[in-house]
């Protein structure tokens, strides 16, 4: 018969499924546990699917659906934000371009992750698209609805905070008080 | 190799540049500005070094956050579950529909048996709305079967046939916001159902207008599934594929108006349109059954070709 019910949910499943991995792992970075992530990127799916004919063929579905996940973030999920900012960060005056500490010469994936965690959402969320998701400057302003000065220095920033962060993590081992801790995730 | 000058102000000015170089962000001539004075400055080559290798470490660790297995399941489940376009109603803030539908829902407690057969005949409703749908879809939308400048109208009556060119004015003049841009006699891969299309582009949007011969399907009646009258002629909504979708019944024909515009927008078209095309269509003679040239696009375009 002609009725087809789940018409042209293929077509978007072939379009968007490919990128569930890479909105997974910038909303698990993102959440504080991985039920958060999954509900999150659960409703990305949904709400893409629902204004799927928004969306123009031929246009770049990635970058479609993590303007979708962050429009959901900072809308919905205020809370994530907001105790994020309670979070004292050290160092914020020491904002000397010549001050960085340096960076360990053996990274662990377990301790990156560590240190990126400490790193305040709005900083964490521009490096997370900038440099693991490897969106252009334009893209991140446009996902994240913010100017693109505001994407550089949010970038800039970003990364001084994970490499002091880092540092910080790497210390800690150092003087010995702790073990490293085996993190999910971290590889051999 | 020269003498080393750390030259902090110029060091400085070049490390702002480092993280929009690291992105590939720099102007080509910014980027050969930042090159010389790291070829002369064994600092910022450092610099530059500890920063690569912090973003590769970071690009490396990212990956191991993987998805669980079920969470593709999940979402796969939950796009069957979910009609496109159905709560997005509700985002735009309809409340009166909103409401209507929580009403109907406590109704449906009290009213089991009366509300499954109206749904019943909702689904018998979208069913048939999705003929219209179906055919904007794959034709206008994605077969993009219209030129960008009209076709002259002389060339659009004749793809019509003598039969419906008389409908080309009615469309036209019913539709003053929007302009005709295809007409043409076309068919659903797998179907042997044949549409009268109108693609007309308007208000930011393409809208088609669709007629197709009843050949038997019939839209249920019942107050509760109208969405109004318009000149003793019924009209019945629907949401469709993300589509707003009007449908009216004529005796011998069903007709559809199709676009992405809002509910009232689309109803509203439809009141104008729905009257005369029928006073059209019985000016026509209505006699052989749609004995012209069938215009069938490419299938290939047609990524639903597959039929049923
Ligand atoms: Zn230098
Ligand atoms: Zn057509």
């Amino acid at each position: 018969m002609f009725f087809r019910p789940n018409m042209h949910v293929e077509e978007f499943e072939a379009a968007a499924l490919p990128h569930l991995e890479d909105l997974y792992r910038t909303a698990r970075l993102l959440a504080h546990d991985p039920s958060e992530a999954e509900d999150l990127v659960q409703e990305v799916y949904l709400e893409a699917w629902k204004s799927y004919h928004r969306f123009e063929p031929g246009t770049n579905c990635r970058a479609w659906l993590f303007k979708i996940m962050f429009h959901r973030l900072h809308h919905f999920r205020r809370r994530w934000i907001k105790a994020e900012r309670i979070q004292p960060f050290e160092s914020q005056q020491q904002d000397n371009i010549m001050a960085d500490p340096e960076v360990p010469e053996e990274i662990r994936d377990g301790d990156i992750l560590q240190a990126l965690e400490r790193v305040p959402i709005e900083f964490r969320e521009i490096v997370m698209l900038a440099d693991v998701e490897e969106f252009a400057y334009k893209e991140i302003a446009a996902t994240l609805r913010i100017p693109l000065g505001t994407v550089m220095s949010r970038l800039s920033r970003g990364r001084k905070l994970l490499r002091q962060q880092l540092a910080a993590v790497a210390r800690s081992y150092g003087i010995g008080q702790e073990q490293p801790r085996q993190r999910q995730g971290e590889s051999a | 190799m020269n003498v080393m000058r750390f030259d902090t102000q110029q060091c400085e000015r070049i490390r702002r540049q480092l993280d929009a170089y690291l992105s590939n962000e720099l102007l080509v001539e910014t980027t050969s500005d930042v090159l010389r004075h790291l070829e002369g400055c064994e600092a910022c080559s450092r610099e530059l070094e500890s920063r690569t290798k912090l973003r590769d470490a970071l690009r490396k660790a990212a990956p191991s956050q993987l998805p669980p297995e079920r969470l593709r399941q999940t979402i796969h489940q939950n796009l069957r579950k979910t009609q496109p376009g159905f709560w997005a109603k509700l985002e735009t803030r309809n409340w009166v529909l909103a409401v209507a539908m929580v009403t109907v829902v406590l109704c449906a407690a009290v009213l089991g048996q009366r509300w499954y057969h109206l749904q019943q005949r909702r689904r018998l409703v979208a069913n048939i709305l999705s003929l219209g749908v179906s055919d904007h879809l794959h034709c206008a939308i994605q077969g993009h079967h219209y030129p960008d400048v009209a076709n002259p109208p002389e060339q659009l009556r004749k793809k019509l046939g003598p039969e419906y060119a008389g409908l080309l004015g009615v469309v036209q003049q019913k539709l003053p916001d929007f302009q005709v841009l295809e007409a043409h006699i076309c068919s659903v891969p797998g179907s042997p159902r044949k549409y009268i299309h109108f693609i007309t582009r308007g208000r930011g949007t393409i809208l088609s207008v669709i007629l197709t011969k009843r050949g038997g399907v019939s839209l249920p009646g019942g107050r509760l599934l109208l969405a109004g009258v318009s000149g003793g002629v019924p009209l019945y909504h629907a949401r469709l594929s993300g589509m707003e979708v009007v449908g009216f019944q004529y005796k011998d024909y069903l007709g559809f108006a199709v676009s992405d515009l809002g509910r009232n927008e689309m109803l509203q078209v439809a009141e104008g349109l729905a009257p005369a095309l029928e006073t059209g269509l019985s000016a026509g003679s209505e006699s052989e059954d749609l004995g012209i040239t069938i215009f069938r696009p490419r299938a290939l375009q047609w990524r639903e070709s597959s039929g049923a």
